[in-house]
């Protein structure tokens, strides 16, 4: 256990290597915010969009800027890695080590939000706070259920992307198709807008598909959207995908290591 | 006269070698393609919302928006043609990578950021946001005649040019610091605040947007010059804000140059 101290350290220590790139990178998710919290706010006062959107004002504003906190929450990127160590041989040292390579990123991971953490949870704290001053039916027990969403959404995410990952052991060139599935992750979780507002099909699928479960279940059990049923339902969701992700991604690093060549002396 | 018809050959040496390029691996430039498609869902959400919710932008309808977030789409592609150079400077900086091109007799600036073009992140781009302005131009019943359409594309020329200037900066302060990641992802983060028409900003925020840091001016001048909703200082602007930026980013770029050090012996 302690080398997955080391680990989680390590992680906590390369997030806060470059000290002022690490901030200005936070500030910058603060921009999308501005822009859409700008649009909606436009949208509710021109406009029935309440009825339109199923939303009310100050559900869509709270979702607005807790989805791209628990988005920055969520992100990965050590699917890259896991890329070049499978490509370039640097999976070998790891092969060698009493270290499991899985173990390895999950702290690693888990270390890199610890200062993202620092920030993010003042933040969260005002918003929340600003939501009970309007009048949104947040109470301690929601945001209790909230928080146990969220590290259950974190965990999804990185079993999500540890399969991403693990694509590398198949395909040649995975760089830009890692973009591509993360920005339609970042869709399809809800992270830019609630998919709910456009109804219907995109709705049950929301409900049904894993991605959902990283970024919109949680941001509208504080908002209040999910009644106790609809959450107890949402967990039990939450927890069934990220039992098939970590089933998938040991069935998938089985296969893989078969056929991964060491490279080097 | 001759030295511009140089660089214009240069340019279609570039692009002849960059879409072979392209073309060899293309696998890679179908997947480049797929990542500018989910970038461009993103986008278009936004026009979903504007459509569903109905409503005007101050004097602007849904078609108008649709002209303006076209233009911005189509831009975006423009821009992405040469990004790539732009994020390689830094690393050039630091592993010495530029002592190859300075002893070339052609400007550094422009082999340094055009050497590169991507043209898979240029098409789907092109062919989305043509055909989005030809949409809300149509829909919105704006004029069209010769002058309006030597307008729009001398306002997009501008436009492009104003782009290139501004967020190149960003990437030349890697002359000056280590990591210039949190400080490109502001850039990038501003670019995105043209995903919406400037008017639905504040006073404010819309007259820094125009004239301190004219981010605005990229991709909303084009769309209100068709409107007729320019001011004749406004025009002025438009075309004198490009100028402005490129005398000033390459007097940035000289000055910063002179702090590079040859990493050969």
């Amino acid at each position: 256990m302690s080398s997955y101290r080391c680990v989680f350290v390590m992680g906590v220590e390369q997030a806060l290597e470059y000290r002022m790139s690490f901030f200005l990178s936070m500030l910058s998710a603060a921009f999308p915010i501005v822009i859409q919290t700008t649009m909606w706010n436009y949208l509710y006062r021109h406009s029935d969009a309440a009825a339109v959107f199923g939303y009310q004002q100050g559900e869509i504003l709270l979702y607005t800027l807790l989805a791209t906190i628990v988005s920055q929450l969520g992100g990965t990127g050590f699917e890259w890695e896991m890329n070049s160590d499978i490509k370039m041989g640097g999976l070998n040292k790891y092969l060698i080590r009493p270290v499991e390579y899985k173990g390895y990123q999950f702290f690693r991971f888990l270390g890199q939000k610890i200062p993202r953490l620092m920030v993010i949870g003042p933040v969260m704290t005002v918003i929340i706070g600003g939501a009970v001053w309007q009048g949104l039916p947040v109470s301690p027990g929601r945001v209790l259920v909230f928080l146990g969403s969220l590290i259950l959404g974190a965990i999804l995410n990185f079993s999500i992307f540890y399969c991403i990952g693990l694509l590398a052991f198949w395909l040649t060139d995975v760089d830009k198709l890692f973009g591509t599935i993360s920005i339609v992750l970042t869709v399809v979780s809800g992270g830019v807008f609630p998919l709910d507002i456009f109804g219907g099909l995109v709705e049950i699928l929301v409900n049904l598909a894993p991605f959902g479960y990283t970024t919109q279940f949680p941001v509208n059990i504080i908002n209040g959207r999910f009644g106790w049923e609809r959450m107890g339902v949402g967990f039990v969701f939450q927890t069934g995908w990220i039992l098939v992700f970590v089933c998938l991604g040991e069935a998938m690093w089985r296969r893989g290591i078969r056929r991964y060549a060491a490279v080097g002396g | 006269m001759t030295k511009i018809r140089r660089y214009c050959k240069l340019m279609g040496v570039f692009a002849k070698y960059s879409l072979m390029s392209a073309l060899e691996y293309r696998i890679n430039f179908v997947t480049g393609m797929t990542v500018e498609m989910g970038w461009m869902v993103i986008k278009l959400m936004y026009v979903a919302i504007i459509y569903k919710a109905g409503t005007n932008i101050g004097i602007l309808t849904p078609d108008h928006i649709l002209l303006f977030i076209g233009t911005y789409v189509l831009m975006t592609g423009i821009y992405m043609l040469y990004f790539g150079n732009f994020c390689s400077i830094p690393g050039m900086v630091q592993q010495g990578e530029l002592d190859l091109y300075l002893v070339k007799p052609v400007s550094l600036q422009f082999l340094v950021t055009m050497r590169r073009l991507e043209f898979a992140y240029l098409l789907p781009n092109l062919a989305a946001g043509v055909f989005m302005i030809v949409t809300g131009w149509r829909l919105a019943g704006l004029p069209v005649s010769a002058a309006s359409i030597a307008g729009f594309l001398f306002y997009l020329a501008c436009g492009c040019l104003l782009t290139y200037s501004l967020f190149l900066v960003p990437y030349i302060l890697g002359f000056w610091i280590i990591s210039v990641g949190g400080i490109s992802d502001i850039s990038n983060a501003l670019w995105d605040f043209n995903n919406m028409p400037s008017m639905i900003y504040g006073k404010w925020f819309r007259r820094v947007g125009t004239y301190i840091l004219p981010i605005f001016v990229i991709t909303n001048f084009p769309g209100l010059f068709l409107m007729g909703e320019l001011s004749p200082f406004s025009c002025v602007w438009g075309a004198a804000a490009p100028v402005l930026f490129f005398v000033l980013v390459r007097i940035f770029w000289k000055i910063s140059l002179k702090r590079y050090s040859s990493a050969s012996s």
